[in-house]
């Protein structure tokens, strides 16, 4: 029953679970593209430095995809509490309802392998190309298919999606049945002890590994590093609604002075629902924390051993990296659009008390650049961190050279993905007819 | 004074039809009420008779497809959105049956939201007797999920009143409440009418609510067909089942 149940449910919430679609195919894409080109040049000792790039890639990408699909399927069932309110009052046990969530979800995956796999290929082959092309790979390297990665690179999209849905369906199963009369949800509880406890172990975790990190060889230091920037991650989204009231609410204070109107929608809707807004920080804090960690600790590598490597094929190491930044950028727009698309009637409501479209676009704006800026100040702190202590393994001080462009680049992009994510997904609830939906 | 005379609000052969062509539906053919100022009006009719689409034109929250409609002096037809915002804003109050108030919000930042938009800072005092006027004082800190739908109602009727508009607009404001909080909510619109000289323009499905208001209008397909001063609920009652009846 839940199958039939869950396919019919996928189908007629096609916009909601859209999102953790596209989370799903970019995860096994990046994942079984990165394995495809360490397949291809396995057994060539002239690629043997492209080979550790490609395998982090693909364990970046892995990563990261956690925390996306996570986020994305556990605001799914945020939005929806009003239908497993519904399959309760009419008798649905929370077994059942958990069951039906889970399941749901990988139907969603399973067509999410399909389409990521097929994406795989054109995708390995052109970044093959590419690195042909700046010259970091010899010429005649090309994709060979092979097995090995459609199978991990699937493997990797169904075990995350199933982790991710079994977490997500507890806090369906918990909805009550007569949630389906309540208007709004009660809040749910921002820290509650489960999280509070895998926070703390990462962080605990996190800081031991960086006294390790301090004192190590450069040549471990820099996998350390990256390794802490994991941990502390892992612990920053944790801890991430509690990191937003805060911070958001910091941030937010000026603005909501500035802007009285606008601004002040802004920071009741980050501070009273930070988990929504967590929902957009979190990729964001990941995304700069990840991508500074590896990049910088390249550079500092470089700089101890007195190589200086040429411009372009620092690009290139960013360039790869990118792909990882790309797959943030499109979860950040993601979530934004999904926290945002089920608040039409809200901003209908806020139109007819008064909010001209211009004042409404403007507080979204400042919602979702809340929510970015927080995200980009946690994760810069944890890769200044986690740098610092590559540093000083590397050349005895914890200052570190980086490449300020880049950086602001990187944060641009997450920035504009927010903004963009929240104005397309309300285009029609600001502009449109105020009656009819 | 120009045309208008004393009325707060004037339709002038308003029509709005629903899609194009032959397939339309027409929900107003070219009504022209007139709401007096200072006065109460119960708009009733069977379901879509037209009498919300009459509301959401009143508010400005729906355009006619044709005709105009009169706020004061204003003629809502050459306003773009943003200028329609702000009439909502100052001019004119909106209540709606459910979902009136922003969930993040507290009761007080949700009455406040008009003039906050506006870029107005009003009197602590003011706000401390709209509360007071409506029963809530003590609670403006709540958001809205930890109130009652009869005390979630009564924020939307304050904030509706904080500005001092001509116009209230009300969409079933007792609809979802039961018959005592309803009564609440029906004394505060007939006391913002009689002591404080706004106009209410109601629409309501029940003849008990009906009774309450000084002028009721049915509707029935897009038209104004009946209009009864002073109404009681049995005349109320009569009318409706009369103009059910109608083809």
């Amino acid at each position: 029953m839940p199958t039939a149940l869950a396919w019919s449910n996928v189908r007629s919430n096609r916009t909601s679970l859209v999102a953790a679609f596209t989370a799903i195919t970019l995860a096994v894409m990046l994942v079984v593209g990165a394995g495809l080109l360490l397949t291809s040049a396995h057994g060539d000792g002239r690629l043997r430095d492209l080979m550790s790039l490609f395998a982090v890639t693909a364990g970046l990408s892995g990563f990261v995809s956690i925390f996306v699909v996570a986020g994305t399927l556990s605001l799914h069932v945020l939005q929806q509490r009003r239908t497993w309110g519904l399959l309760r009052a009419v008798g649905m046990t929370p077994g059942q309802v958990r069951r039906l969530v889970v399941a749901e979800a990988l139907t969603v995956a399973a067509v999410a392998c399909v389409a990521g796999s097929a994406l795989a290929v054109p995708q390995a082959s052109v970044t093959a190309a590419f690195l042909t092309r700046v010259g970091l790979a010899p010429g005649g390297f090309e994709v060979a298919l092979a097995a090995p990665p459609f199978i991990v690179g699937a493997a990797v999209g169904i075990v995350v999606t199933l982790l991710a849905a079994l977490t997500a369906s507890r806090t369906a199963a918990r909805v009550g049945p007569l949630e389906v009369l309540r208007d709004s949800a009660a809040p749910a509880r921002v820290l509650p002890w489960r999280r509070a406890a895998v926070g703390l172990a990462a962080l605990t975790g996190g800081g031991v590994l960086l006294r390790v990190t301090s004192t190590a060889s450069l040549t471990d230091a820099v996998p350390l590093g990256v390794v802490v920037t994991m941990a502390l991650c892992v612990a920053g989204s944790a801890f991430g609604p509690v990191l937003l009231r805060v911070v958001g609410g910091l941030l937010a204070a000026p603005i909501a002075a500035l802007d009285p109107g606008p601004g002040a929608l802004a920071r009741a809707a980050v501070t009273v629902q930070p988990r929504r807004a967590a929902a957009v920080a979190s990729p964001v804090m990941l995304t700069v924390a990840l991508a500074c960690t590896f990049v910088f600790a390249i550079a500092i590598a470089d700089t101890s051993d007195g190589r200086e490597r040429a411009g372009v094929q620092f690009w290139a190491v960013v360039l790869l990296i990118g792909t990882a930044v790309v797959y943030t950028m499109i979860s950040v727009l993601n979530s934004t659009a999904m926290s945002m698309s089920t608040r039409a009637s809200e901003l209908r409501l806020l139109r007819s008390t008064g909010a001209t479209p211009r004042q409404l676009a403007r507080a979204l704006c400042w919602e979702s650049l809340i929510a970015t800026c927080s995200g980009t100040l946690v994760g810069t702190l944890i890769a200044v961190v986690s740098l610092g202590a590559v540093s000083l393994a590397g050349t005895g001080a914890p200052w570190f050279g980086f490449s300020l462009p880049l950086y602001l680049a990187l944060v641009g992009l997450c920035a504009a993905g927010g903004v963009l994510g929240a104005l397309l997904s309300t285009r029609r609830a600001r502009r449109g007819s105020l009656v009819t939906g | 004074m120009n045309a208008d005379g004393g009325s707060a609000v004037r339709f002038d052969r308003v029509s709005r039809t629903y899609g194009g062509g032959p397939t339309g539906v027409a929900a107003l053919r070219e009504v022209s009420p007139q709401f007096r100022r200072g006065s109460f009006t119960a708009v009733m009719g069977p379901s879509g008779s037209g009498k919300s689409t009459l509301l959401h034109c009143g508010a400005g929250l729906d355009r006619p497809t044709s005709g105009s409609v009169w706020i004061g002096g204003a003629d809502l037809a050459g306003m773009s959105q943003a200028q329609l915002a702000v009439l909502r804003r100052d001019r004119v109050g909106v209540v709606f049956q459910s979902f009136n108030l922003v969930p993040s919000l507290t009761a007080e930042q949700n009455v406040l939201l008009p003039a906050r938009l506006g870029r107005r800072r009003p009197e602590r005092t003011r706000l401390r007797e709209i509360f007071d006027q409506v029963g809530l004082t003590g609670r403006e800190r709540r958001r809205p999920g930890e109130l009652s739908g009869g005390q979630q109602q009564r924020v939307a009727i304050a904030r509706a009143l904080l500005s001092r508009p001509e116009v209230i607009f009300a969409d079933e404001p007792t609809g979802a409440l039961d018959r005592s909080t309803g009564k609440e909510v029906l004394a505060l619109l007939r006391a913002a009418v009689d002591e404080h000289g706004q106009t209410v323009v109601m629409v309501t499905h029940d003849p008990e609510a009906a009774t309450w208001a000084d002028r009721v209008l049915f509707l029935t397909d897009g038209r104004v067909v009946d209009e009864l001063d002073r109404p009681t609920a049995r005349q109320v009652t009569e009318r409706l089942s009369r103009t059910d009846g109608q083809p």
